[in-house]
């Protein structure tokens, strides 16, 4: 076990500059991927506005007496179980009115009195559904159905999944870079290889300080693309902050994410360019 | 130790080794002898499963190598020492490191495979060149590297193509010398060789290949 590691080392001291460009290499798109995984989990607060039930108005005929009023309700919510209906009752509406309408109540007193109609709140999760009630004789104006919630959650699981999509396309692009590494170094070491496998070494013993020697920069681009996320956060939160907004944190266990991915990445890679090139060095 | 049954071997059409049947008891000495292009290393390659026949078989230590798993060819060559006309030898790593090396994986620990690897570059008188890289060597240098390389690690089987190739007449003698003690402990050796001073210096079974075939099986000089 020591000597594959010995091994490991050695390959990387005869290649140490091309292994710190790999490092390097790795921890850009490790760093960008970390920085949109924390605005991912920023907006995720927002998100769940997206499922918050939005409350639709609709008022109904002003002739329809209560018992028709409530027989509609009841109807309603018979055919939707998941709404919940609240008819507002006249006083409420009126001082609700009386907010726009100063002259409301000189309307509805004297000899011509108009009369109001009924509203009926409609909680629904999908807000869409209500407009539906509108075609119905009962009803005479169904509110606005769009919300500020729903908008802000939309936009923000659209951002979350593009940010997702972003981030495991740098990772892909990060095991790209360390498996072509692999894979040059592969038949660079092609005639050592052969004398390895001709001496008795087993497969596990040839491949494995290639393991090794990717596993270093792997690590090492995991801590530079730690130290790379926690400026870009930083960078966002002061943007953020002087907009009075709450600013995205940099959350702790990111450094051994990275770390994780930078160990996990690079013997994937080695081992998949490995097993792709197992014939390199056979000798016929 | 190793049976060859109906052996041949074909290059683009060109016959090399043309249906040869051999049988080498362990603890055999044999030399193998002939014309360049006779056959003699295409003959060792197949051995230690570096190509494979174009047809018949080949068992070494009662295995048929030809047939054989990467994992259980590279077990079975563990139990062969080969010494190769070209070195082989890793351009990267000393002389020390190249005969240690060879020895880790066989399983010893850094401080035993420096200590067996020192011996024998000191019985071949390398021991002073230890930290040198390969590429300082000259050819019999070189050759007695690969000749270290390949006795460190006491395999049941050497086999060496061309061994005295590259050195003066005295390390010849003394790197037969070594060959045959490691002989009489037992390992089974074959030397293939075209130098006939060397067939001359030791009494042993001598194949003589030509064109592919074994023209002659028995002692030294026909």
């Amino acid at each position: 076990m020591m000597h594959i590691f010995e091994e490991g080392l050695a390959l990387l001291r005869r290649r140490g500059a091309v292994s710190a460009v790999l490092a390097l290499s790795m921890a850009v798109p490790m760093a960008l991927a970390g920085f949109t995984t924390s605005l991912s989990l920023w907006s995720r607060p927002l998100v769940a506005l997206e499922s918050h039930a939005t409350v639709v108005r609709v008022l109904l005929h002003p002739r329809m007496d209560v018992a028709q009023r409530q027989a509609w309700i009841a109807e309603q919510a018979r055919n939707h179980r998941d709404w919940r209906l609240s008819e507002i009752d006249r006083e409420t509406l009126e001082e609700r009115l009386q907010v726009w309408f100063p002259y409301l109540e000189d309307l509805l007193e004297g000899e011509h009195a108009i009369e109001l109609p009924t509203l009926v709140e409609i909680e629904a999760g999908d807000p869409e559904e209500v407009t539906a009630l509108a075609e119905g004789p009962a009803v005479i104006a169904v509110g606005p159905t769009s919300s500020i919630d729903r908008v802000l959650g939309l936009t923000a699981r659209t951002m979350t999944w593009l940010l997702g999509a972003i981030s495991v396309i740098l990772l892909a692009s990060a095991f790209l870079l360390a498996a072509t590494w692999i894979h040059l170094e592969v038949f660079r070491h092609a005639d050592e290889i052969t004398i390895m496998r001709l001496v008795g070494a087993t497969e596990s013993a040839i491949r494995s300080p290639f393991v090794v020697a990717a596993l270093i920069p792997g690590i090492c681009a995991g801590l530079a693309a730690s130290v790379g996320a926690w400026y870009l956060i930083r960078m966002v939160a002061i943007a953020v902050e002087a907009v009075g907004l709450s600013a995205p944190v940099f959350p702790p266990w990111l450094v051994a994410a990275e770390i994780g991915v930078g160990v996990v990445l690079p013997m994937a890679a080695a081992l998949v360019t490995m097993a792709r090139h197992a014939r390199v060095g056979e000798t016929d | 130790m190793i049976r060859l049954r109906n052996l041949t071997k074909t290059y683009d059409g060109r016959r090399i080794l043309r249906g040869i049947d051999l049988q080498v008891e362990a603890g055999e000495f044999l030399f193998l002898t002939g014309a360049s292009g006779a056959g003699k290393s295409t003959l060792l390659k197949l051995l230690y499963a570096a190509e494979r026949p174009s047809d018949g078989g080949v068992w070494v230590a009662g295995q048929r190598v030809d047939q054989l798993s990467r994992h259980k060819l590279a077990l079975l060559r563990r139990k062969i020492g080969v010494i190769f006309q070209d070195f082989k030898l890793l351009r990267h790593k000393t002389v020390l490191e190249n005969v240690t090396f060879v020895l880790r994986f066989h399983g010893l620990r850094t401080r035993e495979a420096h200590r067996r690897a020192y011996q024998v570059l000191k019985r071949l008188g390398l021991h002073h060149r230890q930290s040198a890289l390969p590429e300082v060597l000259s050819g019999g240098e070189q050759q007695r590297v690969a000749i270290a390389r390949a006795l460190a690690y006491q395999p049941r089987l050497i086999l060496a193509d061309e061994p005295t190739g590259n050195l003066d007449a005295d390390l010849a003698g003394e790197l037969l010398s070594l060959l045959c003690d490691i002989n009489y402990q037992g390992a089974t050796i074959m030397v293939a060789t075209h130098d006939h001073a060397l067939l001359e210096a030791m009494p042993a079974r001598t194949l003589v290949l030509h064109q592919g075939r074994i023209e002659y099986d028995g002692s030294w000089p026909p």
